[in-house]
This record gives C-alpha cells, sequence and structure tokens, in this order.
C-alpha cells in the first residue's frame, strides 16, 4: 500500500506545484520553487550511483561465474575501477586521468560515431529506392539537401538575371519551407503528447514509472 | 509505415548473392555491391581530401550571418553563458566551431562562464577553454570561469535563472564561486548578454525552452548537421537568434570571421563523402531500375529462379 | 497485538488520507520560511507579490483547455462511451516476431530507448514491453531487455516480472536478462550490436526514444537477419529505421501503439483529447492564415506571448 500509494501522492503533490509555480511569481512560491529544484538536483545525483553500481554487480557477476565474455566484464571493471582511482589519487585536472579522458575514451567515442558514415553509405545504397512517387520524391529531396549542404552545392548551379540559382539555394529553401513546417507539425504533436502523459502522470493516472504496465487490458 | 522487407535468416537484402547465383556482369554489380567495398570507398572519399587539402568556395548561409550578428553585437566586458553540451563522439563535427566561438569571444574581450550538461563534456570544454585561454592570454577567474558538469540539466537550466552560484556552489576545479571575481556581478541569465549552446543533442532546444521561454535569455546555438534541422523552427520564430549547423556551419562561421581552420579543411572530405553517397543511390536505383526491366525482381527481391542461379 | 500509538487519530495508519497528509507535512516543513533581512526585502517588493503571471495567460489558456479535454474524454471513456482507436499496423507483427523467435529458438531482444523514464516514449515503450514479455512468456521463451538507464531498467525488470506472471510462467524470470549496459551513448550502442553478433536474436524491437546510434543497431540487426520493429518519436531517426526495420511506428503511432495494447479507459481518453487538441491548432492555424490573408492585425497576441511567456 505504501509501497504504491506513497510515490504517486508525491507525484501528484510535487506535480501539481511545479506546473502551477509557472503562473504564480509570487516569493513564496518562487522559494518553494527553489527547493524543489536544489532536491532535484540531490535525487539526480542519487542515480548516477544506481548506474555504477548495477554495472559492478552486473559484470561482477559475470566474471565470477565465469560466463561466456568474462573476460570483456574483466576489462570493463578494471576500466571502471582504475579511471574512478586515477581521478582520487592523482586528480581530475591532469595526470593519467586526463590521459585516459584524451587518449583512450575521446578516441573510442568518436570512432564509434564515425561508423555512422559507413552504416549511412550502406544504409543508402540498399535502401533508398524509387519505388513510389513518393519515395522518388523523398529521393530527390535527400539528394538535393546532402549536396547543398556542402560547398559542392553552391558550386553547382548557375547565375541568370544578377542571382545565383543553385542547389544550395534550392536546399535551403526546402529546410526554410517543407521541413520546417513539417518539424513544425511534429513539434506540436510531440509536444501535445509530452503533455498528455505528463497530466497523467501527474493525475496518478499513468504508473508505468512504478512497473506497473498497463498491458492486457486491466491495468494495475 | 516501411515496407516489407523480411530477410531470410541469416542473409540481407542487398548483400551479394554470389558469383554462381546472382545477375551476371555490371548490372550485377550494380544490384547487388557488397557492403564491404562501399565501407572502402568511403574510407578514402573521406581520407583523400584530408591527405591532399582542397580548398572549395563557402557561401555564408543567413543563420549564420544571424549567428555571427549576435556575436558582434557584444561589447568588451559582457558576459556569455557558454555551454559544451557535447560529448567525444561528435568532437569532430563540434569542436571546429566551439574554438572558432572562443577565438572570437576572447579576442573581443567577452568573459566567458562555461559549463557542461554531459560528463564527457568536462574533459572538451576544460581542454579547449584553456587552449583558447592561453592563445589570447586570458586569466581563468577574471576572464573565464569553468563551472562544471551537473547531472540534473533540466534543473540546471531552471536554476541558473534564479542563482548561478547556488547552481553551481563550486566551480570544476573546487573553488567557490562566490569568490571568484568574474561571478562578482553576474548570478543570473539577467546578467547574462548571451548564452551559447555547443549541441550534439536536443539540449539546444530546452535551452529555448527553459532559458529562452520562461527567463527570455536571448540564446544562439551551434549544432551538428542533423539536429540542425530542428532548430530552423526556433530560429524561424526568433527563440534562437542564430545557429551554426554542422561542419559547413563552422566553416562558415571561420570564413566570416577570417579565421579559417579546420573548418574550412574539412569540406574537401564532407563533399566527397556526400558526392560518394549520392552517387551510391543513384546506382542502387538504376541497378534497381534496369532488374526490374528485365524481369529479374518481384517486389524488390530477387526472383527464386534467379537465386538458383538461372537467367 | 495492540497497534503502536498514532498521534494523527483522525487517520487510519497506511490508509490513503494518512499519506497524503504526510505528503503535505513533509512539503511544509521544506518550504523555506522568510525571516530577518528577506522578510524586509519582500515589504520592499510589493509589486512582485502577484498571484499570477498575467504575461503568461496565453500559456495559461490552451493549458487550462487541453486539461479540460483530457479530463473530459477520461470521464467518457469511464462513463463506458466507446472511443476508436484505429488499429495500428506495426503491432501485428510483433506476434508475428515472437512467434518466429520461439521456432527459432532463438532470443528477443528489446531496448526501450536511451532516454529517462519520465519521458513519454520511455513510457510507453515500458508499457509495450509488459506485452510482448507477457506475449514470449506464453510461447515458453525469454525476452532480453538492454538498458542505458539504471530506473529504466528497475522498471523494466518489474514490468517483464509482471508480464511472465500473468502469463503463468513467473519461473521464467532472470534477472540478468534484463539489464543495465552503460550510460554512454555510444558505448550502449556498441554493447547492444555485441549483443546482437553474439546471441543472433530472431526478433528486434526498438521502442522510445533513440539518437544518432539508431542507425548502427538497427544496421547491425538487419546484417543478422532478425526481423526488426521500430517505434520512435525522434523523427530524425525515423528514416534510418524505416530503412533498416521491417516495420517502423512512426512518432506518436508509438504512443498510440502502448494505449492501443492497454485498452486502458483512461488511457484511451487522454488519447482521444490529444486528437481533439490537433484539431483545434489546425483550426487556429487556419484562423491566422486567413487573418494573414485578409490583414487582420493579430499583433494583440504576440504582445501578451511576447513577455516571457
Amino acid at each position: 500500500m505504501i509501497q504504491r500509494t506513497l510515490p504517486i501522492a508525491f507525484a501528484i503533490v510535487f506535480g501539481v506545484f511545479m506546473l502551477a509555480q509557472y503562473f504564480v511569481p509570487h516569493p513564496w512560491v518562487a522559494r518553494g520553487y527553489n527547493t524543489v529544484l536544489d532536491w532535484k538536483q540531490i535525487v539526480f545525483g542519487c542515480t548516477l550511483t544506481l548506474g555504477v553500481f548495477s554495472l559492478l554487480r552486473f559484470h561482477g557477476r559475470k566474471l565470477l561465474r565465469r560466463d561466456p565474455g568474462a573476460l570483456f566484464s574483466g576489462v570493463a571493471l578494471v576500466s571502471c575501477i582504475a579511471t574512478v582511482l586515477a581521478g582520487i589519487f592523482f586528480g581530475i585536472e591532469g595526470g593519467p586521468y586526463r590521459w585516459l579522458f584524451e587518449r583512450v575514451q575521446a578516441p573510442m567515442q568518436a570512432t564509434l560515431f564515425s561508423m555512422l558514415a559507413f552504416f549511412v553509405a550502406s544504409a543508402s545504397y540498399r535502401a533508398f529506392r524509387a519505388r513510389s512517387a513518393h519515395a522518388t520524391i523523398l529521393l530527390v529531396a535527400g539528394c538535393i539537401v546532402m549536396l547543398g549542404r556542402v560547398p559542392a552545392g553552391d558550386i553547382l548551379g548557375f547565375d541568370a538575371g544578377g542571382a545565383r540559382y543553385s542547389l544550395a539555394g534550392i536546399a535551403s529553401w526546402i529546410l526554410d519551407i517543407p521541413n520546417l513546417a513539417a518539424k513544425r507539425g511534429i513539434l506540436i504533436g510531440v509536444g501535445l503528447g509530452m503533455i498528455s502523459t505528463s497530466l497523467r502522470i501527474i493525475l496518478g493516472v499513468e504508473r508505468a514509472y512504478l512497473g506497473q504496465s498497463r498491458s492486457g487490458g486491466g491495468g494495475s | 509505415m516501411s515496407e516489407i522487407q523480411r530477410p531470410a535468416p541469416g542473409s540481407a537484402p542487398g548483400s551479394a548473392p554470389g558469383p554462381a547465383s546472382g545477375p551476371r556482369g555490371s548490372l550485377g554489380v550494380l544490384a547487388a555491391l557488397d557492403r564491404r567495398w562501399i565501407y572502402l570507398a568511403m574510407a578514402l572519399a573521406v581520407a583523400i581530401p584530408m591527405l591532399a587539402p582542397v580548398r572549395l568556395p563557402i557561401v555564408i548561409s543567413k543563420e549564420v550571418e544571424a549567428f555571427h550578428r549576435e556575436i558582434e553585437a557584444l561589447a568588451p566586458g559582457d558576459q556569455v553563458l557558454f555551454s559544451f553540451d557535447y560529448e567525444p563522439d561528435v568532437m569532430a563535427e563540434l569542436d571546429p566551431m566551439t574554438e572558432a566561438i572562443l577565438d572570437r569571444l576572447f579576442a573581443k574581450g567577452i568573459q566567458v562562464i562555461a559549463m557542461t550538461n554531459y560528463a564527457g563534456g568536462v574533459g572538451i570544454g576544460q581542454a579547449r577553454l584553456e587552449a583558447a585561454a592561453r592563445r589570447h592570454g586570458k586569466t581563468y577567474g577574471t576572464d573565464y570561469v569553468f563551472l562544471g558538469y551537473n547531472p540534473d540539466w533540466s534543473g540546471t537550466m531552471l536554476r541558473l535563472g534564479e542563482s548561478i552560484k547556488a547552481t553551481f556552489p563550486v566551480d570544476q576545479f573546487g573553488r567557490p564561486t562566490a569568490e571568484i571575481p568574474l561571478l562578482a556581478t553576474c548570478d543570473a541569465y539577467r546578467d547574462i548578454e548571451l548564452l551559447v549552446s555547443i549541441a550534439g543533442s536536443q539540449l539546444s532546444e530546452f535551452w529555448a525552452a527553459y532559458a529562452g521561454a520562461r527567463y527570455g535569455q536571448r540564446m544562439v546555438s551551434g549544432n551538428t548537421a542533423i539536429q540542425a534541422i530542428f532548430i530552423y523552427p526556433f530560429y524561424q520564430s526568433g527563440q534562437i537568434k542564430g545557429f551554426l549547423g554542422g561542419l559547413k556551419g563552422a566553416a562558415e562561421y571561420e570564413t566570416l570571421i577570417e579565421r579559417p581552420a579546420f573548418g574550412v579543411r574539412g569540406m574537401g572530405s564532407q563533399s566527397a563523402g556526400h558526392l560518394l553517397i549520392v552517387a551510391l543511390v543513384i546506382a542502387g536505383n538504376v541497378g534497381y531500375f534496369l532488374m526490374r526491366r528485365k524481369g529479374l525482381l518481384q517486389g524488390n527481391r530477387l526472383r527464386a529462379v534467379e537465386r538458383k542461379g538461372r537467367s | 497485538m495492540r497497534r503502536p500509538y498514532n498521534p494523527l487519530m483522525l487517520v487510519r495508519p497506511g490508509s490513503r488520507r494518512h499519506v497524503l497528509l504526510m505528503a503535505a507535512a513533509i512539503l511544509l516543513a521544506a518550504a523555506p520560511r522568510a525571516t530577518g533581512e528577506e522578510a524586509a526585502a519582500d515589504t520592499t517588493a510589493a509589486a512582485a507579490r502577484r498571484w499570477f503571471a498575467t504575461e503568461r495567460l496565453p500559456t495559461f489558456v490552451p493549458l487550462v483547455l487541453f486539461a479540460s479535454l483530457v479530463g473530459g474524454f477520461i470521464l467518457a471513456a469511464r462513463g463506458g462511451r466507446n472511443l476508436f482507436v484505429r488499429r495500428i499496423a506495426g503491432l501485428d507483427a510483433i506476434d508475428e516476431a515472437i512467434g518466429r523467435a520461439t521456432e527459432m529458438g532463438r532470443p528477443i531482444l528489446f531496448s526501450p530507448g536511451l532516454d529517462e523514464m519520465d519521458q513519454p516514449a520511455t513510457v510507453a515503450a515500458i508499457n509495450i514491453l509488459g506485452q510482448i514479455a507477457e506475449k514470449s512468456a506464453s510461447y515458453d521463451h525469454r525476452v532480453s531487455v538492454l538498458n542505458r538507464d539504471p530506473i529504466v531498467m528497475s522498471v523494466a525488470q518489474d514490468v517483464v516480472r509482471s508480464g511472465y506472471l500473468r502469463a503463468g510462467r513467473p519461473d521464467l524470470f532472470r534477472e540478468e536478462d534484463v539489464f543495465y549496459v552503460t550510460y554512454s551513448q555510444f558505448g550502449y550502442a556498441a554493447g547492444v550490436a555485441g549483443f546482437m553478433v553474439r546471441t543472433r536474436p530472431a526478433a528486434n524491437f526498438f521502442l522510445g526514444h533513440f539518437y544518432a546510434e539508431s542507425l548502427v543497431m538497427a544496421e547491425t540487426g538487419q546484417a543478422t537477419g532478425a526481423i526488426q520493429i521500430a517505434g520512435t518519436d525522434s523523427d530524425a531517426q525515423l528514416p534510418f529505421f524505416i530503412t533498416a526495420c521491417d516495420y517502423t511506428l512512426i512518432g506518436e503511432e508509438l504512443y498510440a501503439a502502448s494505449v492501443y495494447l492497454a485498452r486502458e479507459p483512461l488511457l484511451l481518453g487522454s488519447l482521444k483529447a490529444q486528437d481533439m487538441a490537433k484539431l483545434l491548432v489546425i483550426i487556429f492555424i487556419l484562423l491566422g492564415v486567413a487573418a494573414g490573408f485578409l490583414g487582420v492585425n493579430m499583433d494583440f497576441w504576440a504582445a501578451a506571448s511576447g513577455a516571457g511567456g
């Protein structure tokens, strides 16, 4: 009872307060708002430790049981602990901690992201087919924008009547008019969805965050 | 909804069916190029212009011009909140604009209050600030300060509107913010002339919502190319006064401030990469249509008889 | 056994009223008080002691209108009114995907996206996860859920456990099936890709909010031959999912899908309210366009919304 009702009560009380404070500039309400923000920072910091413990527990268990891939779990644990110890004993402004970030983490993260270039090229070749009128329009617009967003798009064009007509100009029009209209429509739709979900959470209707799924036509 | 493209187990559409079973000759190559050739072509397209730089003309777009105007409108002694909202994964795309903007701000005598909403942004912010400060002879605490990282990004954005010192009681290096000279007369958005968000995620949009809509903070942003597409509605409505989009945005800004650097140099590789992708799309479609004309396709898959090697 | 003495004798310990009173008491206790200089400053700032920010009226009115719509449709749904939601085609594929994985004896992979638990896409994904867990448990098959956020992981564990329980197979649940990978974006993508290459799942579900790592995961899954169902409200990633996945729930179809599966009247009511609000927005946009053509001055609205609203 307490396990279910108390979180819902907190969600309702604090949700209504944070909603109301946006429209009430009174100093009393502003002070309460600042207090809530302070507590929010504290709680958020605690959730990071939850993630660290979960990581250590998962990989530690794999290592102890010698499951398949336990070696990689060992590498993950050693890396995590070594980085923490490097920061504690040698500081974070320089030394091994900074070296680990600049020479290990940064190149690895950048490398993983750079793989996207290859995946995009492969996906473009494999799946972008002009199967229908809509697909053809999408394809042509995509190609124009891709070329228009690099200097090649500025080069590919011609001058007429004192004005420059180039792929970059067409790309700019596509981004300014149809793209902007579509993005704005999607923003409005997603925004309404977010308000709806937030209202459901505030009213205690939505309880997925408590681990109570609403599947199977019942709801719990 | 997407079309059904159910692959057979262990295979993927578009991969080479093998010389013994697929269509012969150039048609076969066009229709089903092994993805490893594509990867190699992309690697060469990006690497060669890096090794043999090609200088391409840069045309300035209106959103970059607007960004530039906002920076140039600042006066010496003004304070700017600079948020490093990215991690090392998008460093290659955002570092050029970060360095260009910091150089311009320090050259104009603007005071920079820096922070980050990502744990991985701490190392980046620290390194870029120190490098720019060294180039311009700036002093920590007087000309710039690095507040560091706060895990609760939404709470941080809101709390900065009330008090910077309460949000960051100490800076990244553990020094109490109450003792930092730069922050003596600056404690909230109302004291900050401009917010600069360099983001590889939606954080620029959230800055516009939390800092801009609620507290009226004037802001500009620098974003990855894919994220920049989402900034257009905010730019058009005036919530974001100007923005730099991707490496090209950095190249345009470097051109405007007459400081060509990695942004300009990277245009060769970016152009080659984009041209390759367009060429691949065209090649794939040419192969697709030729195969359809020859009756070798049922829907978008090779017919069973073709897969068995009979043409 | 005697109950411990409770000074709040007006309420039964553990009752809903008791809990709400405790929450209110905590809130009041935590609220700071004005003392000394603060009290003096309050007195001099009498002009700031407003109880309503009139410049935010253009935000307040639509919010009240939308909340009324939500409340109205929820009441209608509670009253037994039948609210129609169109069939979401991608949901039919879920059964097919789970059946395929069971026949092939290969795992089912579920990724609830990279956002935190308070985001609507994650909430929708978790709702669908419960359905998937129940269905797979009825086929005597388990679901592997890879998480980027530790709180989402905790919720996912509860949801999967509940799903197995509803199917009558609580013994199927293993905590190591629903695990935390890493908070790093591309570290998570690498972890998911590695899991797919090692275990070769037959069905991949990418439901939630995704970022640039989506193509890495979708392409890897495509290369392993899995049937892939995606759903995201992140429209930057939709093109990648559409090219690499078999079925894609686009934008709000993800929210609608979770409501459709649950068939909960309260959720249906809020979904209908969303649709009605969108209709109102369209009407106002058309009115604005017409006003623009007719030269009607709309500056009063801009003036009202320009001052911080």
